[in-house]
C-alpha cells in the first residue's frame, strides 16, 4: 500500500518527465531507418495483410464473424495488440536498458517503464486515427458507440503501467523473463480474440478465456469501433473484474518496484 | 569550514556466484546466503572540508570508482552513510549517452532528467556545445562520436549543470591536451568558487598539481588520507616497491588482499 503511494505520486509529480522523455524515447527508436517513424504505420499494416490472407482467405474462406466480415472484425481487434504487444516488450527492458543513462539514484525509476509505454502509445493513436478512416470506408462509421473508446484507452494505459512495474522488476534481476515474456505475448496473441473469434470454443471454456485481461480491452475496442454496443454496461462483472485485475497489478508491480529499486545497479 | 562530504563506515558488497544457478537461489530462498561475499569498499570513513579537493589513488581494483559512485549516488552502499552538502556529479568516460541520438538532443535529455525546464535548457546548450568544441559533429548521432569527444561531451555537460560537488573518475584522461589544460582551468575556477571536488586518476604529476588531498585506496580500504605531498610520496614509493616484486610476490599480496576482501569488517591490516 505504502510503496502504491509512493509510485502513484511519483508519476503525478514527474509526469511532465514521462511526456517529454518518452519524445527522446521514440526518436531513438525510429531514427536511423530512411522511412523513419513511417514503419509505425508500414509493418501493421503487412502483419494484418498477412493475418488476413492467412485466417480470413485461406483457412475460413472468408466467413464472416456473425455479422461483421472477417476483415473488419480481425481490424479492429488487432489495432491495439501492436500497441499491447510493443509496450509490454519495451517496457519490461525499460529499466535495465536505460538504467546506466540515468546515473543517478534520486531519480524517480518508476517513470522510466512509464515513459517508454507513452513512446509507443503516441504511433498508436496514429495508427487508431487511420484506423478509423479505413472503417469508414469499410462499412463501419463514425458512431456514438466511439464515446466508449476512452474508457478502455486509459483502462489499457494504467493495465500497462501496473504490469511494466511487474516485468521490468523481474527482467532486470533474472534476464530470461524477457524471453519467457516473448513466449507468452506469442501465445496470448492466439488466445486473445483478435484472430479467431474464442467464442467458437465450448461455452464451458468461455470464463476462462476471459481471464486474460486483453480480451476485456480488445472486445472493448472492437464494440467501440464497430458500434456493437456499450461493452463495459454490457458487462458489468468483466468490468469489475477489468478493475480489480489492474489493481492487484498495480499493488503487486509498486511493491516489487520499490522494494528492489534501489538494487537495480547492481544487477547489471 | 564545514565538512561538505561525510563517509561513515561505508562498505560495499558484492556477491560472486559460481553458477547462475545460485543467483536464483539466493534471491528465493531466505534466511540462506548462496555465493561468495566480495567487499569492494570495506569500513571507509573519511571528511571532506568545504572547498577541497580530494585525489583518489590506489592500483587497479582498490575500489576507486565504487568509491567515486557511492559518493555520486549512482550506486547504494551496502552499509554505512555519505552525506553531502549539495548536489554531486559525477563524470566518467562512458557517462550515459544515447548512441542513436544527436549530441544536442542528448545535451536536451541529460539536463531534462537532471530537472531542469526548457527555458533553463535552451539557454544552456549553446554554451555546453561551445565548450564541447563539437561544432559541426553535434547534431550527429552519438555512436559515431570518438571517445574523446563523448567524454568532451559529458564532461561540457557536467560543468555547465554547476554541481556543488564534483567527481572526475579519469574522464579527463582521454580528451587531448589542448582539452584536459581547458578543463583543468575550468576546475580551478570552481576551486576558488569554493566548490569540493574528487579526482580519481592514475596521473601523479595531475594530483600533485591539483589536489589538496589525497586518498589512498588499498583493494578496499582506505590506506592513507592526508596532505598531498605526503600521502603522495609514500603512494610514490610504494608503487616503486609493487613495481620490483616478483610475480609469485605479487601474485601473494593480490591473494591476501583478496582473502580480506571476502570477509567483513576487519582491521585494515598492514599487507605489504
Amino acid at each position: 500500500m505504502k510503496s502504491a503511494m509512493i509510485v502513484l505520486k511519483e508519476q503525478v509529480k514527474f509526469f511532465y518527465l514521462v511526456k517529454r522523455l518518452s519524445v527522446y524515447e521514440l526518436r531513438s527508436l525510429t531514427r536511423g531507418n530512411y522511412l523513419g517513424a513511417a514503419w509505425e504505420i508500414i509493418n501493421p499494416a503487412i502483419q494484418i495483410l498477412i493475418y488476413w490472407f492467412v485466417f480470413g482467405f485461406g483457412i475460413r474462406q472468408r466467413e464472416a464473424i456473425g455479422d461483421i466480415p472477417y476483415f473488419q472484425w480481425m481490424f479492429a481487434g488487432i489495432l491495439v495488440w501492436f500497441f499491447i504487444n510493443n509496450s509490454i516488450m519495451k517496457s519490461s527492458k525499460s529499466i535495465y536498458s536505460k538504467i546506466r543513462m540515468l546515473s543517478k539514484m534520486n531519480f524517480p525509476m518508476s517513470v522510466i517503464p512509464n515513459y517508454t509505454i507513452f513512446a509507443q502509445f503516441y504511433p498508436h493513436l496514429v495508427l487508431l486515427a487511420v484506423g478509423m478512416v479505413f472503417l469508414q470506408f469499410l462499412g463501419y462509421p463514425v458512431s456514438i458507440y466511439y464515446l466508449q473508446l476512452p474508457i478502455y484507452i486509459i483502462g489499457l494505459l494504467l493495465f500497462l503501467f501496473s504490469f511494466s512495474l511487474i516485468t521490468s522488476t523481474l527482467s532486470t534481476i533474472i534476464r530470461d523473463v524477457q524471453m519467457l515474456l516473448q513466449s507468452v505475448m506469442r501465445m496470448l496473441l492466439y488466445l486473445s480474440p483478435i484472430l479467431w473469434p474464442p467464442t467458437l470454443l465450448p461455452d464451458s471454456w468461455q470464463p476462462y478465456m476471459k481471464l486474460n485481461p486483453f480480451y476485456y480491452v480488445i472486445e472493448g475496442y472492437r464494440y467501440s469501433l464497430l458500434g456493437e454496443g456499450w461493452y463495459f454496461l454490457e458487462n458489468p462483472i468483466y468490468t469489475l473484474y477489468f478493475i480489480g485485475i489492474v489493481a492487484i497489478t498495480f499493488l503487486v508491480g509498486a511493491y516489487l518496484h520499490v522494494k528492489f529499486r534501489s538494487q537495480f545497479i547492481d544487477f547489471l | 569550514m564545514g565538512n561538505s562530504v561525510e563517509v561513515k563506515n561505508v562498505s560495499k558488497r558484492y556477491k560472486l556466484y559460481k553458477k547462475q544457478s545460485e543467483r536464483i537461489l539466493d534471491l528465493l530462498v531466505p534466511y540462506k546466503e548462496y555465493g561468495e561475499d566480495f567487499f569492494a569498499l570495506q569500513n571507509v570513513s573519511f571528511d571532506v572540508e568545504r572547498g577541497s579537493i580530494v585525489g583518489l589513488v590506489g592500483i587497479n581494483g582498490s575500489g576507486k570508482s565504487t568509491l567515486a559512485n557511492i559518493i555520486a549516488g549512482v550506486i547504494p552502499a551496502t552499509s554505512g552513510q555519505v552525506t553531502s552538502d549539495g548536489n554531486v556529479a559525477l563524470i566518467a568516460v562512458n557517462a550515459g549517452l544515447d548512441g542513436k541520438l544527436s549530441g544536442r538532443e542528448n545535451i536536451e535529455l541529460k539536463l531534462l532528467m537532471l530537472g531542469f525546464s526548457k527555458k533553463e535548457i535552451a539557454a544552456m546548450e549553446n554554451e555546453i556545445i561551445e565548450f564541447a568544441e563539437l561544432e559541426k559533429f553535434i547534431d550527429q548521432p552519438v555512436k559515431t562520436y570518438s571517445s574523446g569527444m563523448k567524454s568532451r561531451l559529458g564532461f561540457s555537460i557536467s560543468v555547465r549543470v554547476n554541481p556543488d560537488i564534483l567527481i572526475v573518475d579519469e574522464a579527463l584522461s582521454v580528451g587531448d591536451k589542448a582539452f584536459s589544460e581547458k578543463s583543468l582551468d575550468k576546475m580551478m575556477e570552481f576551486k576558488e568558487k569554493g566548490k569540493t571536488m574528487f579526482f580519481v586518476s592514475h596521473s601523479i604529476s595531475q594530483m600533485k598539481k591539483f589536489c589538496d588531498q589525497i586518498l589512498w585506496l588499498e583493494f578496499g580500504v582506505v590506506k592513507e588520507y592526508g596532505a598531498t605531498k605526503e600521502v603522495i610520496t609514500k603512494y610514490e614509493s610504494f608503487l616503486e616497491e609493487y613495481k620490483a616484486l616478483s610475480k609469485t610476490d605479487k601474485k601473494k599480496y593480490r591473494n591476501r588482499a583478496l582473502n580480506r576482501q571476502s570477509k567483513k569488517n576487519e582491521e585494515p591490516a598492514e599487507i605489504l
